[in-house]
């Protein structure tokens, strides 16, 4: 078998190059390595080269070749084919290279692919001890990312139920990427990692709302997406742990226990954290808020079989 | 090969042709720390697009691509003369990468101007839709980065994540990172001379003094993996659907996978780490192998009772 990324780069000059949009039978006639298989062989390696085609970047679209819409076929126009050049200066470029190459999303250095195709990375760029790993599946966080760029609608599935949403932006924090949408109900938060069954409606869907800010709106929810109405808890710290639950909330504390209000828009995720202390931080009230940790508490000593 | 490392490899020749082309003569030595390539991984790519080119396929048809003594050649290939725009995941890593690192606190101007660049062509109605934020560096990710650059002992007062005790140790920090919403620095440890990984929120004090250490040649990639030994005490969980996100956030390792439960094996040091896990967990996680951890379980549940009473 030929080469895949022969077979990729010989498509796409043909693509490129073609006055007119070319039919799969053409390009299965005309780039090596497609020609001599069956029917079938043929459709799955078409496919897949295509989707590689799209995940490189490469705006391919199918077309109607009559006024029938008999057939159709492909095309890639050099001007969307290419980037704009965004003037960067060795300076810039040096900053940018080594921003690349200590940031991660999910293990794998897309920025860094991204600038490969802006020059590659600035020569003689010191290495740094430092490094970030911004987790996310890629093909997923590419799609959604995508579809707030060309502000497409979105439908996927999120906590088993099925939504319709205008993607408004993403945002990083905590450890998480967010989608932050517009649907029926005005604005919503969305955690990446529980997005399933995604797929994009048409591009300029919808418009943005002036002036938003992903980040604002995710600075509203203290403790991840707020499911419940907001409440206020007391909770204490004791020395031990003070310092560090200081530093988490971002309140002062010199020593001695800490006694601080907090606010709670998800139950289930902040009686988590206050149980990661142990015995050394309790709920002082509000009452529902304690028993209900008590009720966790004595779930999981209760074990298995209960 | 997997599709990512298939796009990878074309996004770099994408890359890599319209740069020769516009850069007539450019040594090899250049091409390959530009790309990142090694010389190998460079012959190969050359070779692939040297059998490249217009229908027909015949010589002059067909790109050239070699290295001539030490410098790189491609030519006829006018197609590639620009190179093509990023693909939405290389936009978003280049972008999310240049603002993570601006914002925690090691930008620069050259750094801000180049995402305020990069902005207009990758975001063209859409930038202030993009988002990062590492959260809270605090002066003690700033100290000890600054440490490991300079390659300075620090002394750290930790609060061990997996026994609940406070030590104080001299490091050796290789480097800071942070992953799952977490600073981390990976370091030699002094006190049980081995490599370490310490959360940064759990190290309460750090000095740094004038002695300095010698580091390794290597790096190891950091993580925060666990590498299971001996002595590990052991728990085997089952998980309900609520509680999966524990796979996200531990080296677990999965046994079973039964209709909505999740079993899991989890070893740690000791039983702390495990037990106070099960209590977040409730109802929607029971422990059904490992005794150490189920003792531990049970006192915790009894100090929190008396507590809460």
């Amino acid at each position: 078998m030929r080469n895949v990324v022969e077979r990729v780069l010989n498509t796409l000059i043909y693509l490129l190059q073609s006055p007119r949009p070319v039919t799969a039978e053409d390009i299965r006639r005309t780039v090596p390595g497609y020609s001599q298989d069956s029917d079938d062989a043929f459709h799955r390696m078409f496919e897949r080269d295509k989707g590689l085609l799209r995940q490189l970047g490469v705006p391919l679209k199918l077309v109607a070749l009559d006024a029938w819409e008999v057939d159709h076929g492909y095309t890639v126009d050099p001007e969307e084919y290419a980037m704009e050049d965004p003037g960067l200066t060795a300076e810039e470029r040096a900053a940018l290279s080594l921003a690349a190459t200590m940031v991660q999303v999910g293990g794998s250095h897309f920025g860094l692919d991204g600038l490969r195709k802006l020059g590659g990375a600035e020569r003689g760029i010191a290495y740094e001890p430092f490094g970030a790993d911004l987790g996310a599946e890629g093909d997923l966080l590419g799609t959604i990312f995508d579809a707030v760029v060309q502000r497409s609608q979105l439908e996927f599935v999120y906590r088993d139920n099925p939504r319709t949403v205008n993607p408004y932006g993403i945002a990083f924090r905590r450890g998480h990427w967010y989608l932050v949408g517009g649907g029926p109900d005005g604005e919503r938060i969305y955690r990446v990692d529980r997005i399933t069954d995604v797929s994009a409606g048409e591009a300029g869907s919808f418009r943005r709302p002036d002036g938003f800010d992903p980040d604002a709106v995710l600075r509203a929810h203290p403790w991840e997406t707020g499911v419940d109405d907001v409440i206020e808890a007391i909770v204490t710290f004791d020395p031990d742990v003070a310092w560090w639950a200081s530093r988490t909330l971002g309140v002062d504390y010199s020593d001695g226990p800490l006694e601080v209000p907090i606010p709670v828009s998800n139950r289930d995720a902040f009686i988590g954290w206050i149980l990661s202390f142990g015995p050394s931080a309790e709920i002082v009230s509000p009452p529902d808020l304690r028993d209900e940790l008590v009720g966790r508490v004595k779930a999981a000593v209760a074990g298995p079989g209960r | 090969m997997t599709s990512q490392r298939t796009v990878s490899r074309l996004s770099r020749i994408l890359g890599l042709i319209p740069y020769v082309l516009a850069n007539p003569g450019v040594g090899i030595e250049e091409v390959m720390e530009r790309f990142g390539y090694s010389r190998d991984e460079l012959t190969r790519d050359l070779n692939a697009v040297f059998v490249c080119g217009l229908p027909g396929y015949g010589p002059g048809e067909l790109m050239e691509a070699y290295i001539d003594e030490d410098e790189v050649i491609i030519d006829s290939a006018d197609y590639f003369s620009r190179a093509p725009r990023l693909s939405p995941i290389e936009a978003l890593g280049l972008l999310a990468a240049g603002l993570a690192v601006s914002g925690s606190g090691q930008g620069t101007p050259a750094l801000d101007s180049a995402i305020e660049k990069l902005s207009v062509v990758l975001l063209p109605e859409a930038d202030d839709a993009l988002a990062v934020d590492l959260t809270a560096t605090s002066d003690e990710v700033t100290t000890l980065r600054r440490a490991a650059s300079e390659h300075r002992v620090a002394q750290i007062v930790y609060r061990s994540l997996s026994r609940e005790e406070t030590t104080s140790r001299d490091i050796e920090p290789w480097t800071v990172f942070s992953t799952l919403g977490n600073w981390y620095v990976m370091a030699h440890c002094r006190l049980v001379d081995d490599t370490r990984t310490f959360r940064i929120d759990r190290i309460r004090e750090v000095t740094v003094g004038e002695e300095l250490f010698d580091p390794p040649d290597e790096i190891p990639e950091p993580g925060v993996g666990y590498t299971p030994s001996d002595n590990d005490v052991q728990a085997v969980i089952e998980l309900q659907p609520a509680a999966r996100w524990v796979l996200e956030y531990y080296p677990v390792e999965v046994i079973s996978e039964k209709g909505s439960v999740t079993t899991i094996r989890f070893s740690a040091t000791d039983a702390e780490l495990p037990a106070r896990l099960l209590l977040r967990l409730g109802a929607s996680a029971s422990l059904v192998g490992g005794e150490e951890v189920a003792a531990r379980v049970k006192d915790l549940g009894a100090a929190l009772g008396a507590r809460y009473r």
